[in-house]
């Protein structure tokens, strides 16, 4: 009898199944045979297997650390401060105020947008000559000469990771807002009869209640933002020379420069093999601690 | 009733078949298909559809970032196609799969041959000198000038030197803080840029290939090149704007309209934007300034129209490419597209292509001396790598994180791997 419902089960399983298979599965499978034949713009006629020369080529080359080190700063930094802004945007929502509403639409509003689209605003806002951002700052006199946005190494990562904060903040405020209000109400009561403060309740209630929502929505917005290519190609494409060149643009710019398919699906299993060592390594660190709560 | 339907559908069905027999539709891809473009193209296959009872152009217009690539699957798979636009970038790809007919009978055959202007009929030869395609438009870059900003700063005329360039723009750039000389391109394919003032500087480049000299030596390696590379970083660093080292098309045109940057090296098809934002009069052009080797050496870019070898109605499938090349139809299509017309007499008869926007390639094409238009070496296989490859290494000369020696080796190396060296 158990036999038979299993098999029912799996019976029952087996459209679903079927259509992760053909959109989830089959296209990874494809992408990493691809990574291992030659299949660019040039070679249409004379598709061959070419094992592991694709990787090769990636590994010896001499920017491909560059590259590397860019995505580490990018994702830290991104992530860092979406986490923090978010949170304490989520923390000032909770609170009841007049036209909370209307407010909490506006601050969801950077979401709703492409990223491409908000790449290509911001790269117009921090133009260098005529972007708006430089025109107000001479206009108050806080600047003498326009900031060079995004011509310089160091100032274009910061402005790609700035805008990406700006971006992905709402993102974070909606998931721990959420989280927020399902914390018993009781428990603050509680605890301000016990004569606990904000910052008590904060790190004893508060982010001990909402931990598995943080830990899982840093877990994901880390792998998104990994695989964001969306701001920095909007604004920079990847450049000043390479200086914000993270590994999803490397990917992008691989395709459209040089018409090599093989190379970039070879980029892109090496993307998720990074993830997928990062998620294992994750969740072991975090659900260690888990179960202590 | 049932009956009586019957025979109506079986009437229908041979009266289609019927009909579709004396119709025949040819099928035609775009490879640049745009809001400006596609109208322009359905208004002359109205034209010759009218004057052709019978033959109906079925018009594919995939979106512009993506159609290489379309057009690359449907002809490798042999999918029903009559007519391919082919742009110059992706002419050895289609070639390469051997699937296009030499034109050159049907050209040859073709009395309006007379009548191309020089260059045509090379890039209609680029693939190992088989005529693979008919081009529609040749584009060309040429220095566009704003005469109203450069008098408001006490210059007349234009630069005819790369130096005289360089003058012009220092003084412009000097004279107030807001305003700049040199609209510079540092990002999407800079190549052409960064290859006009290099080469500016040679008096020896092969008319078959801008990266060789005559002698079959990598121009990259001769200390010439060095010396060009030189004036191109000098050129960004005293007289354009630091931020330009990231723009790209939409900039460059924004700056140039704007006046901070006065002069611009640009294709004929910027044009259709310039006049819709600026009067007449507020921007001409000039031939490309010539550098101390006493040249410029432009190269032409190119589309136009290809036939694929399985296609079933080759002979109107020319027709209709001699349709739309005709003087008459190609000013018109060239005017809407900014496009440079493939006819010499257009540019006599056409008030438009003889005016002041015109100027600098006319001048350019009647000068042989001085203007000698060369090919990138396009059917190379290491032409996709290079565009990202140049954009980044010069960038990173720009930003001092690579010696101007350094990038010109890594850019020999790169052409002797290659394999372009004689």
């Amino acid at each position: 009898m158990e036999f038979k419902s299993k098999t029912f089960v799996y019976l029952m399983l087996l459209p679903v199944m079927s259509v992760v298979a053909f959109i989830v599965i089959y296209p990874t499978i494809g992408g990493i045979i691809l990574s291992f034949r030659d299949y660019s713009i040039y070679s249409f006629g004379n598709v061959r297997w070419v094992g592991f020369d694709k990787y090769t080529e990636i590994f010896t080359d001499s920017t491909f650390l560059g590259v590397l080190k860019n995505t580490l700063i990018w994702i830290i930094g991104s992530v860092t401060f979406q986490f923090l802004l978010g949170f304490i945007l989520a923390l000032l929502m909770r609170e009841p105020f007049k036209g909370r509403g209307i407010f909490t639409g506006f601050v969801f509003y950077p979401w709703a947008v492409s990223g491409f689209a908000i790449g290509l605003i911001w790269s117009w806002l921090l133009n260098g000559q005529f972007g708006i951002v430089n025109d107000l700052l001479l206009k108050l006199g806080m600047i003498k000469s326009g900031i060079n946005f995004l011509s310089s190494p160091n100032m274009a990562m910061f402005s790609v990771i700035l805008v990406n904060i700006w971006y992905g903040i709402p993102f974070f405020a909606i998931m721990i807002l959420a989280a927020l209000q399902s914390i018993p109400n009781s428990l603050y009561e509680a605890a301000s009869i016990d004569g606990a403060g904000y910052f008590t309740k904060l790190f004893k209630i508060t982010i001990p209640y909402i931990r598995p929502t943080l830990v899982s929505t840093i877990l994901l917005r880390i792998i998104w933002v990994m695989n964001f290519p969306d701001i920095i190609y909007g604004m920079t494409r990847g450049g000043p020379g390479g200086s914000t060149e993270i590994l999803s643009v490397r990917m992008i710019n691989t395709v459209f420069y040089e018409s090599d398919y093989s190379k970039a699906a070879a980029y892109g299993v090496i993307m998720v093999s990074i993830l997928l060592a990062y998620t294992v390594m994750y969740l072991r660190l975090t659900s260690s601690k888990e179960v202590r709560l | 009733m049932k009956k009586v339907f019957l025979v109506f559908l079986f009437v229908l069905i041979v009266m289609t078949v019927f009909a579709s027999d004396k119709v025949i539709t040819l099928n035609l891809i775009e490879a640049f298909s745009s809001p400006w473009r596609t109208p322009t193209l359905k208004k002359l296959v109205g034209m010759f559809e009218e004057q052709n009872p019978g033959i109906k152009i079925n018009i594919i217009s995939p979106p512009y970032e993506t159609a290489y690539q379309k057009i690359n699957l449907m002809v490798s798979t042999e999918q029903p196609l009559d007519i391919i636009e082919i742009g110059d970038w992706d002419l050895s790809t289609l070639a390469g799969m051997r699937k296009l007919v030499d034109l050159a009978p049907y050209i040859d055959a073709w009395p309006e041959k007379s009548n191309f202007v020089d260059g045509v009929m090379k890039a209609a030869k680029t693939y190992h000198g088989i005529a693979y395609v008919m081009p529609h438009g040749l584009f060309a870059k040429t220095l566009f000038y704003r005469p109203d900003i450069l008098k408001k700063y006490g210059l007349s005329g234009y630069p005819k030197t790369m130096q005289q360039m360089y003058d012009y723009a220092r003084k412009l750039t000097l004279s107030s803080d807001k305003q700049y000389g040199f609209d510079f391109r540092g990002k999407g394919y800079p190549t052409s840029f960064i290859d006009a003032v290099v080469t500016s500087f040679f008096d020896d480049i092969d008319p078959e290939n801008m990266y060789l000299t005559k002698e079959g030596k990598i121009i990259f390696s001769d200390p010439r090149a060095k010396e060009g590379l030189e004036f191109y970083v000098k050129l960004y660093k005293d007289t354009a704007p630091r931020d330009s080292i990231n723009w790209g098309w939409d900039e460059q045109v924004n700056s140039f309209v704007s006046g901070i940057t006065p002069l611009l090296f640009q294709d004929p098809d910027t044009t259709g934007m310039l006049n819709s934002m600026l009067k007449p009069g507020q921007y001409r052009t000039a031939p490309l300034p010539v550098g101390k080797g006493g040249k410029a050496y432009p190269s032409f870019g190119f589309v136009g129209w290809g036939i694929p070898t399985y296609s079933k109605h080759k002979d109107l499938a020319w027709k209709f490419i001699k349709f739309v090349d005709s003087p008459k139809n190609n000013a018109f299509w060239c005017k809407a597209y900014g496009a440079l017309p493939i006819m010499k007499s257009i540019y006599k008869e056409d008030k438009y292509f003889s005016s002041g926007v015109f100027e600098g390639w006319v001048e350019m094409f009647n000068d042989k001396v001085h203007y000698q238009f060369t090919q990138y070496p396009l059917s190379n296989k290491y032409w996709g790598k290079w565009n990202g490859y140049q954009e980044k290494t010069m960038q990173q000369v720009l930003l001092g994180k690579l010696s101007i020696d350094q990038c010109l080796k890594e850019w020999t190396d790169f052409w002797k791997k290659a394999g372009i060296a004689k």
